[in-house]
């Protein structure tokens, strides 16, 4: 009995040992490997940072733009003088297509990038949101404005994103939200005004921007390297194409989106 | 001599001959058998203290690892921000409560004080009082010692005491007082000590709610236990008894026993450590990756994987083999304690069967939580028709009972037949009796019969009634075949029969092994006995453009599929509708979508025949039959008069009906083409298929001329798992299955070997993979179970569902019959899985909607889906619901429209159910959200003038865009509508679940259209967010209770004072 109590102890001794000293490893490991996992946000370097520009056409006869029936509602009616249209389709006659987001897709490699202090902007005027397409940072505060003299709702449907759906009566305060997870792009409607129609785009980065009236975008201080730029129109869906950018260089890409099928 | 001592020396056998050999060796045989007896002792006989050392040792590592990573989470949260913040908080509110405090704790102390000080003296002279009224009442009434004694109690009363108070000021104070003096400063002393600690509690009550905070806080952020929980753990793991672990399962029940004496004993855990709850708290969950064993085979050390499997069934009561199966008792070896050894008839049941052991308690359930293979099991065995052949106990019997109810009829009216010849005898009798006495008793028994004769009546009624709604139930898997001559083009139907899942891969119909004359013979008779007529009114052609935005549109796809092989969208509840065009008739389909019910010609069970026009004419009758006129025109009996289908009317126009089937005659293969089938018109072989149809059980799933009344063919499968092995018919499989030898799909034997696969399990899955697969090698092939369209999964669920489906050999209590609303649920189950209302509604929290998952109804048009109910019972009023489900329109007249969601383009069909089917719905619904029954409305409060104005300013104002969303009856309002009309809420609602909808909505369907934040929560009140009209100023009631009781009380007129317009024709959309 005496000799298994010893062998007991020992072996108890033993497997200590081994457990003590199989902890110790696991442990520094995981100080190691900490950092790693959460790469600190990497400042660009400015010196060598380049840029990417260019334009958005559509090819193909323009869709004609539907006009709205804000009829419904008299606040929404009585803030616009004339008829307005609906903004899914805006490109003037030579094709310049506005409210396209273009986009790094790919590249960036794992830096993280901390989002802006300064919250994006989305107002309710006139019964339409300004603006129509919202491009922000996963982490950044959406601020929604209500300037308009009736009740809106704002509903954001997202896919991989939280969804919540609020109520903003005339003169309340803005209401501040923030998207989590980087998605392309959630639509944002008002339930009780059927025809205002937004969408929001979300990034881990900084590197996007929306076409203007004149199709025309910048992306800037982009570090040099190889990515894949993205157009994304609510209506045409995407169309990309891959771009290297060396140290300091300004680089000029061009998309075009076709007409869809339907209609 | 020396030579006979040499002589004895060489002979003494102590000299002269070594055993030493013998005993080294039989030493070593002695140590090896001691070494042999020591580790079967230890080891060998006891492979459990093995797997007990191997745990101890991953654990107590796992739980010092653990440990560091909890204390510095422990660290990271407080100092959160949030952590510290409530921390402060509690600071400060015992810093402002310090003094207080203080000032209490001096007072308590005081009163304290001054108690101690008049305690003696008090209790003195209350002793000294009540020893002398002891004895004043010992003494005799009137008598003269009785005056003393009464004397002595009052000078007790009345002798001063001294005491010494403490006074506020700290000084002392002599004071003098008798015992009633003394008895009320004792009593106020006691009053002031109680106020002074309730005082207490509310100085500490804000401390004590931040105190509160902060645990729930720590709850919050330290999902895991905490590094001092996991401390104490490791001290015990460290000193875990090596031991049998044994469930002695409570109560001790012979019956809960597969050995035969003394109640149920499991020791599983004497291997499987983690599921003691003794060893790792329920709340710790270990996986062989936590342990650092992820990769061994030989590790049962993980915790039980549903927790909450094991709250409903505690350890205790139903220990582990009920479950799991296996020998619990036995722990000698792995396949012993797992009962995978011969004779043993309760083998362990593999992962992937895991569920079976539900069956056995649950098979009452058609749905049971955290089995979904069992469910899946049990649905394929009812949606594929395997229940047309084989009898189920518990599964769809309306046949039986239908045919059950026939006879029962039948019998009464020969009864009454009787009876009624019997009455006029009797009386013939008594007007002819010799005397009265007899007469009178004849003529009571003749009208005693008469009596009897109108109960029999009220009996037959009753049974009609009954018969009526069996109709409603009854459903077949398969289409009527009595309708295929005017639905089905001719020469499609031997190519069906031959090529089934050819033609259509996702059919339910199983593939029958028939040869070509017997294809010619079956088709002959279906085609032969099926109904001609009268014929079908002729359609002009539809839109098929708009008949494919209908389909899409109007809910068609939750449960049919279009679209083949990958390409298929749509449910799986019905027939994937990609080739109808190269079948169907074009007027037999418009009459289908238009109404599915819709029957050529009536059947008679009584008759047993379908009933034509000549039979209505006979009595003078139009030929109109449905739900509303259901009686046979010749003897009054309930006839069938809808297709035993469950596919519902969606109550589309006839317009909408031939848009939908010209879009659907365009779906077909572009090369379709059928050879003509002469033989189908060929009489010599009606007898021929008729046999056939017999033989194969046809009528198992079709409604087919002549075999209304046919039973099934099939084994009785509800004990089919407890069947014994040996009665399972292997044919000349048996020794390939005891030997593990791999089949190919005809049976044929492979090279290659694996576990032996005799028993039920093999059995099962190799019959579900090739029915014909016992047939192999056999000369005269005898198996007729057609092959089922199954994938392996399926096999897998079917599989599970056999097995588990045993002679219960647990006691009868522990069956799963629940009395109380459990019960609303698990036969509501039958109804909503019968109906498919999954494939539309969300019925359960977190179950998806096959409409959900379509392309069709993604982000934004989410909004378009049918309504989830997974608040249905709190939501509605049973009564309102129960109209509801009979009259989806609400109306009698406006059958193409939605009752409440006129704005949605799905549709809620009318499914006729029987008011049996109705009950249990609403039944079921009221059970899952836990609602009382019978329901009450609750009176609501009457709004005041004032009150009705300003809910009315309200809801005008722009602030509250109530109706601009909610239909209000009037079509040009409603065009744009997305929630239904207030009108409604009265009769449909109730007022507690509209609070708490429109003070946050979200929250009980997340992602619904209506916003929430339309109030905001102050002090215990809800008031409107958005800008107030004048009149709210100074109302201090609830905002949301207002709206609610505006809403339940609103009328037709109040609406169209609101909306300020002249009243609309158009229906008003009121419950009615």
């Amino acid at each position: 009995m005496k000799v298994r109590h010893w062998a007991g102890l020992a072996c108890v001794a033993g497997m200590a040992l081994v457990l003590v000293s199989c902890g110790k490893k696991e442990e520094s490991a995981e100080n190691k490997a900490a950092p790693a996992a959460q790469p600190a946000a990497a400042p660009v370097d400015a010196a060598t940072a380049g840029s990417v520009s260019g334009a958005v056409k559509f090819v193909g006869a323009v869709p004609k733009a539907k006009t709205l029936n804000m009829a419904a509602d008299a606040a929404c009616a009585g803030a616009h003088s004339g008829p307005v249209s609906d903004l899914e389709v805006v490109a003037n006659a030579s094709g310049d297509l506005a409210n396209v987001i273009v986009y790094v897709k790919d590249g960036l490699g794992n830096r993280a990038f901390e989002a802006p202090k300064d919250g994006a902007q989305l107002n309710q005027e006139g019964c339409m949101y300004t603006p129509h397409i919202v491009g922000m940072m996963a982490g950044q505060t959406l601020s929604v404005k209500n300037s308009d003299k009736t009740t809106h709702n704002i509903h954001p449907v997202p896919k991989n994103n939280r969804e919540w759906n609020k109520s903003q009566p005339p003169g309340s305060p803005n209401i501040n939200e923030v998207f989590a997870r980087d998605e392309v792009a959630i639509p944002v409607k008002c339930n009780v005004h059927p025809w205002m129609k937004s969408y929001i785009a979300v990034f881990k980065h900084p590197y996007f921007a929306v076409t203007d009236a004149k199709g025309s975008f910048e992306i800037k201080n982009l570090p040099p390297g190889t990515y894949t730029i993205e157009a994304w129109h609510e209506r045409f869906g995407t169309v990309s194409q891959s771009v290297t950018v060396g140290a300091k260089e300004a680089k000029t890409v061009a998309f075009s989106f076709k007409p869809d099928s339907g209609d | 001599m020396p030579d006979v001592q040499k002589e004895v020396q060489a002979e003494d056998p102590v000299v002269g001959k070594s055993y030493s050999a013998a005993i080294l060796v039989s030493s070593f045989l002695l140590v090896l058998s001691l070494t042999w007896a020591l580790y079967d002792e230890f080891f060998g006989l006891r492979p459990w203290r093995g797997y007990q050392g191997r745990f101890t040792a991953a654990y107590t590592k796992f739980l010092k690892q653990e440990i560091p990573k909890q204390q510095s989470a422990l660290r990271a949260m407080e100092e959160s921000p949030r952590y510290k913040e409530l921390q402060q908080a509690r600071d400060a509110a015992q810093k402002a409560a310090a003094p207080r405090l203080a000032e209490l704790e001096k007072q308590t102390s005081l009163v304290n004080q001054q108690l101690g000080e008049i305690t003696d003296s008090f209790t003195t002279a209350r002793g000294k009082v009540q020893a002398l009224t002891y004895h004043l009442e010992l003494a005799p009434k009137g008598s003269s010692s009785r005056n003393s004694r009464q004397q002595d109690v009052e000078d007790a009363k009345k002798e001063k005491y001294t005491i010494e108070l403490h006074t506020k000021e700290g000084k002392i104070e002599k004071k003098e007082a008798d015992f009633f003096e003394l008895d009320k400063m004792f009593l106020d002393l006691k009053e002031q000590k109680a106020a002074l600690t309730s005082d207490r509690i509310a100085a500490l009550k804000e401390v004590s709610a931040l105190d509160a905070q902060i645990e729930e806080y720590k709850k919050e952020q330290m999902t895991s236990l905490t590094p001092d929980q996991l401390k104490s753990l490791l001290r015990a793991a460290q000193e875990i008894p090596e031991e049998i672990r044994q469930i002695n399962v409570n109560p001790a029940s012979l019956a809960l026993n597969n050995l035969g004496s003394g109640g149920l004993v499991d020791r599983c855990q004497s291997c499987h450590l983690a599921t003691d709850p003794k060893v790792v708290p329920p709340n710790l969950v270990l996986t062989k990756a936590l342990l650092g064993v992820g990769k061994s085979k030989d590790a049962p050390f993980t915790s039980h994987p549903e927790a909450d499997l094991l709250r409903f069934h505690s350890l205790e009561r139903f220990g582990c083999s009920p479950c799991h199966g296996g020998n619990g008792r036995a722990v000698s070896s792995v396949e012993k304690a797992h009962g995978r050894y011969e004779h043993w008839l309760w083998p362990l049941y593999k992962p992937e069967n895991y569920n079976s052991g539900c069956q056995q308690c649950h098979s009452a359930d058609v749905v049971t939580e955290y089995a979904p293979v069992l469910n899946r099991g049990k649905e394929l065995f009812r949606s594929r028709g395997c229940i047309g052949c084989h009898k189920f106990e518990g599964f769809d019997d309306q046949p039986e009972q239908l045919q059950a109810t026939h006879q029962l009829i039948k019998q009464l009216e020969q009864r009454k037949k009787e009876n009624e010849l019997d009455v006029p005898r009797l009386n013939k009798q008594a007007d002819t009796a010799p005397d009265n006495e007899t007469a009178q008793k004849l003529y009571a028994k003749a009208n005693n019969l008469t009596v009897e004769i109108s109960n029999l009546d009220a009996r037959m009624e009753q049974l009609e009634v009954k018969t009526e709604s069996l109709f409603r139930e009854a459903k077949k898997v398969g289409p009527d075949l009595k309708e295929i001559r005017m639905k089905i083009h001719k020469e499609w139907i031997p190519v069906w029969l031959g090529h089934t899942h050819e033609f259509r891969p996702t059919t339910k119909m199983p593939q029958f092994r028939l040869k070509q004359d017997e294809i010619e013979a079956i088709s002959a008779y279906v085609w032969q006995t099926a109904l001609p007529g009268p014929a079908l009114a002729s359609q002009p052609p539809g839109n098929a453009a708009r008949g494919k935005e209908l389909l899409e549109t109007r809910g068609c796809l939750a449960c049919h599929s279009m679209g083949e092989a990958d390409k298929a969208i749509g449910g799986t509840f019905a027939a994937n509708l990609s080739r109808v065009g190269e079948k169907d008739n074009y007027e037999y389909l418009v009459r289908w979508i238009h109404n599915p019910r819709e029957r050529t010609r009536p059947y008679c069970p009584y008759e047993k025949r379908d009933l034509g026009p000549e039979d209505y004419a006979k009595h003078g009758l139009p030929f109109v039959f449905d739900l509303d006129h259901s009686h046979c025109p010749n003897d009054g009996h309930q006839l069938e008069v809808q297709q035993p289908t469950v596919m519902p009317n969606l109550r589309l126009t006839i317009e909408e009906a031939r848009d939908i089937a010209s879009y659907l005659l365009t779906k077909k293969h572009a090369d379709a083409g059928y050879a003509a089938a002469a033989f189908m018109d060929d009489k010599v072989l009606l007898d021929k298929g008729k046999g056939l149809v017999r033989y194969y059980g046809c009528a198992g799933c079709h409604e087919i001329s002549g075999f209304e009344e046919e039973g099934r063919i099939g084994t009785e499968l509800t004990t089919e798992g407890s069947k014994p092995i040996d009665r399972f018919d292997f044919g000349r499989l048996t020794e390939v299955a005891k030997r593990g030898i791999i089949i190919q799909p005809d049976g044929a034997p492979t090279k290659k070997e694996s576990e032996a696969w005799y028993d039920q399990r093999g059995f099962f899955e190799a019959k579900l993979r090739n029915p014909a697969v016992f047939d192999y090698n056999r000369a005269d092939p005898t198996l007729k179970m057609p092959k089922p369209n199954v994938t392996p999964v399926d096999i897998t669920a079917l599989t599970t569902f056999l097995l588990g489906s045993v002679d219960p050999v647990l006691p009868p209590e522990y069956k799963y019959v629940p009395a109380d609303q459990r019960r609303d649920i698990q036969e509501g189950w039958w109804i909503v899985t019968k109906y498919n209302c999954m494939g539309c509604h969300q019925i359960r929290i977190g179950q998806q909607s096959v409409l959900q998952t379509l392309p069709m109804y993604q982000a934004e048009n989410k909004a378009n889906l049918p309504p989830a109910l997974t608040s249905e019972g709190a939501r509605v009023d049973p009564a309102w619901l129960q109209r509801f489900l009979t009259n989806p329109p609400l109306s009698t007249t406006d059958m193409n429209r939605n009752g409440v969601r006129s704005y949605l383009q799905v549709r809620m069909p009318t499914f006729s159910f029987s008011g049996n089917e109705i009950q249990k719905l609403v039944r079921f619904f009221a059970a899952l959200s836990a609602q009382q029954s019978p329901y009450v409305a609750p009176k609501l409060e009457p709004l005041t003038a004032a009150e009705r104005d300003m809910a009315r300013q309200l809801f005008t104002s722009t602030a509250a865009p109530c109706l601009k969303c909610h239909a209000t009856g009037n079509p040009a309002h409603d065009k744009n509508a997305s929630a239904p009309n207030f009108l409604l809420a009265r009769e449909r609602l109730k007022p507690a679940w509209t609070g708490r909808w429109i003070t946050d909505p979200a929250k009980i369907i997340p992602g619904t259209s209506m916003p929430s934040g339309l109030f905001r929560r102050e002090g215990d009140r809800w008031v409107f967010s958005g800008p107030l009209p004048a009149s709210f100023h100074g109302y201090t009631k609830d905002h949301a209770d207002l709206l609610v009781r505006y809403m339940f009380q609103l009328t037709p007129e109040e609406q169209r004072s609101l909306l300020g317009r002249t009243p609309s024709s158009a229906g008003a959309g009121a419950g009615k």
